[in-house]
């Protein structure tokens, strides 16, 4: 990235407008579920893209709601099902922003699964408490009456749109235009130049906090560059 | 006190009706033995004008609505019918009855069909809904044969000149026309348990399945392995119906009033038929355990005892349990009492479904929406909803069940984060609004349009 000349940020006027999206999806029920982890892993390693997605970016928005101790559906159910938390913790801890491909997402949760069952293979066929079922999203992408010409008009329109629109730009974004950012920070470097900015908003912790607490961020961080 | 007397005297009439006739004894009359004010309930009251899509905006939020409208937009001028085998009564009318007019006002022309049917019919679906449950059934030619006959009979006489086809449940299943007699989309649309479905009454009913462009499931684990795309619409409840809608404090007082219910002490509600398989027996059981450290009342309403010869022999069970405790309030209410329904809930400190088998537990969500910290066995969709100990508790266990009602009471804060949580899980994935939503997304893809 590169940086601008020094102005009054609050007068910058952006060189193209934010149009503000959404999407809608659509849960399918894929034919892959597994009742033990070993069934687990082969699900994992041949499911749809789709189902990936969905079980580590989509569950983020349906439980936006969450403060703690929710980051995918894999944890979750390594722990929930399985009860095994060391196995729980790692599935956890990936990050979905390190990964700009769903392909690259998939090999680290195979990975991850891979080594545990190396080092513990004699729980690799014990039944689960709950089976997963592996489900993917059919998304639609849809526009809103929310469009920013001017900086004001971004935070008024970050403060009206849905969680969802929030989800779109700030978390989907990264696998769409393949880059470790975000659709809120590229317009902001690309076409405000406030660089900075553009960097501050993806060191926001999507994990630890609500989507709203996340949009709130945003608000406070661009509001912030403004004054 | 007058109550328990009450109570006793029952309870002794009850035991002597059942050994003399070995009819298990109705007596209403314990109904009226906490009520201090007339009855509210005896008839049911007149239905409320469907609502607009506007009035929930205050609710799930203008963005919300919006998405609505848009993804509505490309929809407008194509027609969908929906039909099923009922226009009153049960929970697939009731959704129909407030899906079809917000489609229809956002412009989707939706029409909605009943299919008619002679006893006979009914008794055959009757059947292979049991059996679809699980239930031993012997599948007789001649019950084929019935089923078929009506079918065909309604498809003769309904229209199929819709863009897309919505087949709710299995009574009108083989309504389906072959390729070349309809371009419509058809769709599947399952209510029911599907996940230990009887072999011959599936296997039956699967062809006729597998000739649909789509099925949905309420949930992952009631989809088969079929060769046609299945999606999950989770169920949902109407924020705006007489059940969910937010009541004036003075509303939920008169309820309570009425019942005597205290509400100056925590109050504990299970709202369910008295079903074994609620477990009414286990929840009186686990508020005893409960109340040995914690000051409580437990309200248990439900019906099916007067009209239903096993519920009132497990409502007896359960007032042998409850052994004339004046802290455990049993009510036995008609079907119509959503209201009284919903002030209780709302009432309620702690909500609990402790089921030991379920459909998906709409009382759940309901208890969830008015932002109850609840506890669920964790059964059925219950675990779809309750997330354990983020928007809930999932016991396995009276025991488990004493304990988060004891945890819950004396942490109120982190009791009043489940309950905040479990509300805005609800508000997401099982309001109205986005069956709706799930409705639109699926009319697209059904008809192709980006």
């Amino acid at each position: 990235m590169t940086t601008t000349a020094p102005t009054l940020s609050s007068q910058r006027i952006p060189a193209q407008p934010f149009y503000f999206n959404t999407s809608a999806n659509l849960l399918r029920i894929t034919r892959y579920k597994a009742s033990t982890l070993r069934e687990f892993l082969e699900a994992l390693r041949e499911c749809p893209e789709d189902s990936i997605f969905q079980h580590a970016f989509r569950t983020l928005e349906e439980h936006h709601f969450i403060r703690e101790g929710f980051s995918n559906d894999f944890g979750h159910w390594a722990l929930s099902a399985c009860n095994e938390p060391g196995l729980a913790e790692r599935l956890a801890s990936v990050d979905i922003r390190e990964f700009t491909s769903v392909a690259a997402l998939r090999d680290i949760f195979v990975r991850i699964v891979d080594e545990f069952l190396r080092k513990n293979s004699g729980i690799a066929d014990r039944p689960a408490e709950d089976t997963f079922y592996f489900c993917a999203s059919d998304i639609v992408v849809l526009p809103t009456t929310v469009v920013a010409r001017t900086m004001h008009e971004f935070t008024e329109g970050l403060r009206r749109v849905s969680v969802h629109s929030i989800h779109h730009h700030f978390i989907e974004a990264r696998l769409r235009i393949k880059l470790m950012s975000n659709d809120f920070s590229q317009w902001l470097h690309e076409d405000v130049g406030l660089t900075e900015t553009a960097r501050a908003l993806n060191r926001i912790d999507i994990y630890t906090v609500t989507l709203e607490d996340v949009r709130n961020q945003i608000i406070r961080i661009v509001e912030r560059s403004l004054a | 006190m007058e109550p328990v007397k009450q109570e006793e005297a029952v309870s002794q009439k009850a035991l002597a009706a059942d050994q003399a006739t070995g009819v298990p004894f109705q007596d209403t009359s314990f109904r009226t033995e906490r009520r201090k004010s007339s009855r509210t309930w005896e008839t049911p009251p007149a239905p409320a004008p469907p609502p607009h899509l506007a009035d929930y905006k205050p609710i799930v939020g203008d963005a919300a609505v919006d998405e609505l409208h848009f993804l509505a937009r490309g929809l407008k001028h194509r027609s969908v019918k929906m039909v099923n085998s009922t226009a009153v009564g049960g929970g697939v009318a009731e959704m129909l009855n407030r899906l079809v007019p917000l489609l229809n006002e956002l412009e989707v022309t939706t029409h909605w069909d009943v299919i008619t049917g002679g006893n006979d019919f009914f008794e055959v679906t009757k059947a292979f809904h049991n059996a679809l449950h699980g239930a031993d059934y012997e599948l007789t030619r001649q019950a084929r044969e019935v089923f078929l006959m009506y079918n065909e009979q309604n498809r003769e006489r309904m229209q199929f000149t819709e863009d897309v086809i919505a087949i709710h449940d299995p009574q009108p299943a083989a309504l389906i026309l072959p390729p070349d007699k309809s371009s419509a989309r058809w769709v599947w649309r399952c209510h029911i348990d599907l996940s230990n479905p009887h072999p011959q009454v599936w296997g039956f009913l699967r062809p006729f399945i597998e000739r649909y462009h789509a099925a949905i499931f309420s949930s992952q684990s009631f989809a088969r392995q079929l060769p046609i795309p299945q999606y999950l619409f989770y169920p949902c409840i109407d924020p705006l119906s007489e059940k969910n809608r937010k009541l004036e404090d003075s509303e939920v007082q008169r309820v309570c009033d009425e019942f005597g219910v205290d509400r100056s002490r925590p109050i504990i509600t299970q709202v369910s038929r008295f079903d074994r398989l609620k477990d009414p027996v286990g929840v009186v059981q686990a508020f005893k355990m409960a109340r040995k450290y914690v000051d409580c009342q437990l309200v248990l309403a439900g019906g099916g005892a007067s009209d239903d010869p096993e519920g009132a022999v497990v409502l007896q069970e359960v007032r042998e349990t409850a052994a004339n405790d004046p802290d455990i309030i049993i009510l036995d209410l008609p079907p119509w009492c959503a209201f009284e329904i919903n002030a209780l809930q709302q009432a309620s400190t702690i909500v609990i479904q402790k089921s030991l088998r379920e459909g998906f537990g709409l009382t759940v969500t309901e208890a969830l929406w008015k932002g109850k910290p609840t506890i669920g066995g964790a059964v059925g969709g219950i675990p779809n909803q309750i997330i354990h100990q983020l928007t809930g508790a999932l016991v396995h266990s009276v025991e488990g069940c004493a304990y988060q009602i004891r945890y819950l009471l004396t942490h109120p804060e982190f009791a009043a984060q489940l309950g905040r949580n479990g509300r805005e899980h609800v508000k997401e994935n099982f309001l109205m609004t986005t069956n709706v939503r799930r409705w639109l997304i699926l009319l697209r893809i059904m008809l192709s349009i980006q």
